[in-house]
């Protein structure tokens, strides 16, 4: 009799210490979920990179109040802060640019570098803008050689109010470790998507010309 | 009665259209071409101004319209069922191109959705996992090995090649294409308002990408052009470089930059 009271109040007890625990627990995980920002480590494996990057920028953006209204610039300043860090954009506008970089001045390629970063951020923007509450990063198997300095990282954004979106990434290996220089969404490469355009207005107006051209995007 | 109107409608949409082209065709200026691969870059500019306009008088605001007055779940659902569509067409093409995975994929994707989907309204197989495999007549032609010929932009449908146009016209023409099921109906009213009801849906799909383009491009019609091109070029090669049954995810279609500065290596 004796024996069975205390094995009942041990079992009472030690209920209320898994309850507890898993209280302790559930609120140390929301609000670490609500933290989100995960360390991001780009000297990682080139899909475990992108993941981390990828999934900072989501939770940011699924997050963020004046997203939620459809505030743009806020997306692209969110962008500007979280993704752009791992962003050689430098690189990305010499490869559009092509041929007619060499052409040009090093104060001219600054200035387009410069001019070009407004357009870039609107582009990582794009393809974040149309999250919603349930959507997700699925990482694709990576295919290709891990040690090669050149490699590219496939993911699947998916929402529930459409298909899901393929979001590629193009990255190279720096002494910092990876850097992105190219975005596909949905089959169409960034660079790609600029090299006629930039060639275009540099015959056209020359290579201040595209410059001004930028500029007077990014006002509007 | 209703079999005599349909022919006769598509032949006269068919007149308007070709007289649109003989218009514009013979009154748009010369152009500087910007990509070999569009050397009726004149006429595609002018078709794409017209479209524009139409566009900006028409289907744009109807779809604005359209995304504004109904829920979402509503149009997902329309969506979906008209996705649903395409997936049998789409299958019908992988059979084509002999891609067996894909086409019991897309088939599967189409029993699922069509019953538990509650006739397409929901993508079920999607949230699944199963996602859409997208495929149509220009695509089995170029898997076949027809090259896109040059770029044209076609009147109210716009970005397209001699290849995928032909295709898509084509098989409009002959009765086979994912809109087929919606011409067996004899109910001319109801037709059309599906018809109509396709249109608006398509087009408040793009409302976002278009937005993009708004906000990013140089020159709207270069980007268009190139990303039509990108995406279609994509479509093809990813379903020749592999003869196997994953989802293709191949890096052979990437694209190659000859990168001129000595500082990196090249980037191949």
């Amino acid at each position: 009799m004796h024996t069975r009271f205390t094995t009942f109040l041990t079992s009472i007890r030690s209920q209320r210490w898994a309850a507890t625990a898993l209280l302790v627990a559930a609120t140390f995980f929301v609000s670490f979920a609500a933290q989100a920002k995960a360390p991001v480590d780009p000297k990682a494996a080139p899909n475990e990179f992108v993941q981390a990057v990828a999934d900072n920028a989501l939770q940011a953006v699924k997050q963020d109040e004046a997203v939620k209204r459809g505030d743009l610039n806020r997306i692209n300043q969110l962008v500007d802060e979280l993704i752009l860090p791992y962003v050689n954009f430098e690189k990305t506008t010499r490869l559009a640019a092509g041929r007619y970089w060499r052409q040009a001045s090093t104060a001219q390629q600054q200035a387009l570098v410069d001019a070009f970063r407004g357009t870039l951020i609107r582009t990582y923007s794009g393809a974040l803008a149309n999250v919603d509450e349930v959507s997700r990063i699925n990482m694709q198997p990576f295919r290709g050689d891990a040690n090669a300095d050149d490699v590219v990282v496939r993911s699947l954004v998916t929402r529930s109010n459409g298909p899901a979106v393929g979001v590629d990434y193009r990255l190279e290996k720096t002494p910092e470790g990876w850097k992105v220089y190219d975005i596909n969404i949905e089959n169409i490469w960034l660079i790609q998507n600029y090299r006629n355009q930039f060639a275009q207005q540099i015959q056209r107006d020359g290579f201040d010309g595209l410059i001004a051209a930028l500029n007077q995007n990014n006002l509007k | 009665m209703n079999n005599k109107a349909r022919p006769l409608t598509r032949r006269r949409i068919g007149l308007t259209l070709a007289a649109i082209t003989v218009t514009l065709a013979s009154g748009c200026a010369s152009v500087q071409q910007t990509s070999p691969r569009d050397p009726w870059e004149s006429y595609n500019r002018s078709m794409f101004a017209f479209n524009d306009a139409v566009d900006g008088a028409l289907l744009k605001p109807i779809a604005y319209a359209y995304r504004d007055l109904t829920p979402q779940p509503m149009r997902s659902c329309v969506s979906n069922i008209f996705g649903n569509l395409e997936d049998v067409w789409s299958a019908f093409n992988s059979f084509l191109q002999a891609r067996g995975h894909d086409f019991f994929n897309t088939l599967g994707r189409v029993l699922f959705n069509s019953t538990m989907g509650l006739g397409g309204c929901i993508d079920v197989a999607s949230m699944n996992g199963a996602y859409k495999i997208k495929n149509d007549l220009g695509t089995t032609l170029g898997v076949w090995g027809l090259g896109t010929g040059p770029y044209v932009v076609l009147p109210f449908a716009g970005s397209s090649t001699l290849r995928d146009g032909t295709a898509r016209l084509g098989g409009f023409a002959a009765g086979v294409s994912s809109l087929t099921p919606i011409f067996e109906i004899d109910n001319v009213p109801v037709r059309n308002s599906i018809l109509g009801l396709y249109a608006v849906e398509a087009r408040e799909g793009l409302l976002d990408a278009d937005e993009i383009v708004n906000r990013t491009a140089i020159d709207r019609y270069s980007f268009i052009r190139d990303a039509y091109l990108q995406q279609r070029d994509a479509l093809v090669n990813q379903r020749r470089a592999d003869g196997g049954t994953l989802p293709d995810y191949s890096d052979d279609d990437l694209p190659d930059y000859s990168d001129d500065a000595a500082t990196v290596a090249p980037a191949n």
